[in-house]
């Protein structure tokens, strides 16, 4: 059985709060806007793949990997920045089974976003190597 | 207190940095592009302008060259997470060759940039 070590964390909980210190009653509007950037970009990623269109790929990757790395989501941000070069590349057959990843991977972000904002610790999925979202 | 205007088309850079900057006392004015940001500086006065540099229609680079054209003495940040097949050092780097104060690379530090606020409003325009 997989032990935590062995996953990486969604959320950068130490980064968040970091965010709420500097932002005070500003910080659950910030991250509002961040998980709208969080949860659409993957699906417009997925359509510039459909189109092949690679420079589209490449260049919402690039916007989503920032909005990613700024609001603490490191791991989203690294699938991002593959989906980025990836997309520089062409490379549309990876970067298809990649952007499925990330779509199912922002929805547990914004989940586990809005849980955060509203002070709910729940059990958190985590992360697997390779980006596939399960259950502890 | 300073009134700054901040140029990015990407949402929530644009509105986490407004918060920031508002928290730190500052009058904050948002616009997601350079055309909006010109038709602004054309009406009110701004001490500060922090600018992405990679957005559609008009980039920070061509706004930074037409502002200090026009308006000389305003100060400008730059702000960049690279684009374009540019890293953010390089990008950075042609901002401040044009005249750019001070420039940012995203992600951001929010103490750095507040840092990097007073400075810019500290320095001589150029």
């Amino acid at each position: 059985m997989e032990t935590v070590s062995t996953y990486q964390e969604l959320l950068d909980v130490q980064k968040l709060s970091e965010m709420k210190q500097e932002l005070g009653d500003g910080f659950t509007t910030v991250v509002r806007h961040y998980q709208a950037g969080v949860l659409h970009r993957p699906e417009r990623i997925r359509q510039a793949i459909r189109d092949q269109d690679a420079e589209r790929v490449a260049m919402e990757s690039h916007s989503l990997k920032s909005v990613c790395r700024q609001v603490g989501l490191a791991r989203m941000g690294d699938m991002a920045a593959e989906l980025e070069s990836l997309g520089t590349a062409g490379n549309f057959e990876q970067a298809e089974s990649l952007v499925e990843r990330l779509i199912a991977a922002s929805v547990t972000a914004n989940q586990e976003l809005t849980c955060h904002c509203a002070g709910i610790d729940l059990p958190r999925p985590f992360f697997e190597k390779g980006g596939r979202v399960s259950s502890p | 207190m300073a009134r700054i205007l901040i140029i990015d088309d990407d949402e929530p850079f644009r509105v986490h940095l407004g918060m920031l900057l508002r928290k730190a006392g500052h009058v904050v004015l948002e616009v997601e592009c350079a055309l909006h940001a010109l038709d602004k500086i054309a009406l009110d006065p701004f001490d500060l302008l922090m600018t992405d540099i990679f957005m559609p229609k008009m980039d920070g680079f061509e706004l930074l060259t037409t502002l200090l054209r026009r308006h000389p003495n305003i100060r400008v940040i730059a702000m960049s997470g690279g684009g374009s097949g540019m890293t953010p050092a390089l990008a950075l780097n042609v901002a401040r060759k044009l005249g750019a104060a001070e420039w940012i690379s995203k992600p951001f530090q929010p103490g750095e940039v507040l840092r990097m606020v007073d400075r810019a409003l500290q320095s001589t325009p150029t």
